[in-house]
């Protein structure tokens, strides 16, 4: 009987999850929508440039060394098989490939979710602790468009631009490993790297990379808006948003590229 | 069990209807029923005090009058709208007619003093800025704290930090003033100009305000009509007068600050860690 309970119990906490965060990116939407560009006040347009300067602007450097990182690994890790195979050439072509289509956005939402979702879980949570949350509501404002709305145009708008950012030091990091390896000039691989890529490549990454985004304001904010517990509480919220962002950023992942890999080829 | 009710006769100024109507509010947490059946009627002008001790549910009353969150069943009428079922616009339109200061004052922290009294008006009204600037700096003096609106609210003391919660909440002009606990964690000082403060704007302005809060001295000295909360049911209601005069037991303990019976002993203590 507890074996059933306990699944039960289980089963019925992560479809409340669900349902919470369907709910709240509903409500998230319809909210981004009345403060959109032509009708939305000063006040949010404001904290939503600070946003894009915190979620964008400051991670770049952080997410161009990491993807630079992971695109020399790759060429290093593919080169050593493929030149067993005596097709180094295709170096150009994994490095390229792979990054756009996947860690490109991957490395890049992971980055994001470490920076800014345990950021946006704690801030909001902190102010669920000392009744702020509370005051924004007593003064008639909706707490989702005040808060949440600001960070995810901000999200929406970043996190796209920091992936190209990410695609091409990624890029260029395997050139390097070119240039020394086949002794091949930069603008030739460039060329390489031009023609192995296809456009669907790039838009299928961004397309990605839109729904990580939505995922690391929903969950961040979500995990924020339901702490319970005081100062502890705020720390647990934040450690399961960055968990849960990274599990769901994962699953997305998977579902989008087998998507794309069914229907877009 | 009947719950002794006294007579609740009312300030001299307050008009007929009440402002706000409880009727049959009960609030459960899982098992628990911390509100329980609990009516209160309160008039347009009056000053009205909830008392009690702590966990008796005083806290979780307010939260309901102030419609953040919704009671299991019965009703809350602000101006004859149920609060308790109304849509979310319904609650934000009774909203405007209400400020709110809260126990732990609930500025905001990324914004200064002057952007906090502002933000309501910002929000709700087509206000000029230099207008909305010129009725912070009006708000903030009221309250004593004409000089720091670009402070921000880390750099206050507590009991600024409470003063400048009600400048934020008089922002709007409200008919409707709330306090939860306006001088828990204050020394007495400034815990007493708060009270000053409350019977103030009382004054000045007819407001209807509804203090929570277990300091007796100063329920009594701001209170025109006060109710007393216990285990979620009001054990009476009445004048200042009423109440100090009231021969309820567990009035007359809660008055005369006598601790209950068993808590005191040590042994009783040391039994009831020891009980199986």
């Amino acid at each position: 009987m507890s074996l059933f309970a306990s699944v039960g119990r289980g089963t019925i906490q992560r479809a409340e999850y669900i349902g919470g965060l369907t709910i709240q990116f509903y409500r998230g939407v319809a909210a981004a929508w009345r403060a959109n560009p032509f009708t939305g006040s000063r006040l949010r347009w404001a904290s939503t440039i600070q946003h894009m300067a915190v979620v964008g602007v400051n991670a770049l450097p952080v997410v161009c060394l990491i993807a630079a990182c992971t695109g020399l690994i790759m060429a290093l890790q593919g080169g050593a098989e493929l030149r067993q195979l005596g097709a180094i050439q295709l170096v150009i072509n994994l490095v390229a490939v792979s990054m756009t289509r996947e860690l490109g956005p991957l490395i890049t939402a992971i980055v994001v979710v470490g920076r800014s979702g345990s950021a946006f879980s704690a801030e909001i949570g902190t102010m669920v602790v000392t009744e702020e949350v509370d005051a924004l509501r007593s003064m008639a404002l909706d707490p989702i468009e005040f808060l949440l709305v600001p960070k995810y145009i901000a999200m929406l708008l970043m996190l796209p631009c920091l992936t190209i950012a990410a695609n091409t030091a990624g890029i260029l990091a395997g050139g390097i490993y070119i240039y020394f390896t086949l002794d091949m000039g930069f603008a030739l691989y460039i060329r390489a790297m031009l023609e192995a890529l296809l456009l669907r490549d790039i838009v299928s990454g961004l397309i990605k990379s839109i729904a990580f985004g939505t995922i690391i304001v929903h969950v961040g904010c979500y995990e924020g808006f339901h702490v319970t517990g005081g100062p502890v509480g705020v720390g647990r919220s934040t450690t399961a948003a960055v968990v849960k962002s990274i599990f769901l950023i994962i699953l997305a992942d998977l579902l989008f590229t087998a998507f794309f890999y069914f229907f877009w080829q | 069990m009947s719950e002794p009710q006294l007579p609740g006769s009312r300030a001299h100024w307050a008009s007929d209807a009440p402002i706000i109507s409880v009727r049959d509010l009960v609030v459960r947490y899982g098992d628990k029923t911390v509100i329980d059946g609990v009516n209160l009627d309160i008039f347009s002008g009056e000053t009205m005090v909830i008392m009690g001790g702590s966990g008796s549910g005083k806290s979780t009353l307010l939260r309901r009058i102030m419609g953040i969150d919704k009671p299991t069943s019965g009703h809350v009428f602000i101006k004859n709208v149920d609060i308790a079922c109304a849509s979310e616009e319904e609650v934000n339109d009774i909203r405007r007619i209400m400020g709110i200061s809260f126990q732990s004052a609930a500025l905001f922290n990324s914004m200064t003093l002057a952007d906090n009294v502002a933000l309501p008006l910002r929000e709700h009204t087509n206000l000029a800025e230099s207008t909305i600037r010129l009725m912070t700096r009006m708000k903030l003096s009221q309250v004593g704290l004409g000089d720091a609106e670009n402070l921000y609210p880390a750099q206050l003391s507590g009991g600024m930090r409470k003063r400048a919660s009600v400048a934020r909440a008089i922002a709007m002009d409200p008919e409707i003033l709330l306090f939860d606990e306006p001088s828990a964690g204050l020394d007495p000082i400034i815990a007493a100009e708060i009270d000053s403060l409350i019977l103030k704007l009382k004054s000045a302005f007819k407001m209807t305000i509804v203090v929570v809060t277990h300091e007796l001295a100063s329920a009594f000295l701001i209170a025109d009509r006060m109710c007393m909360l216990r285990h979620g049911k009001i054990l009476a209601s009445g004048t200042t007068e009423e109440i100090r005069q009231s021969t309820h037991p567990r009035i007359r303990q809660f008055l005369d600050r006598v601790p209950d019976q068993g808590a005191g002993g040590q042994d009783d203590y040391l039994q009831t860690l020891t009980k199986i």
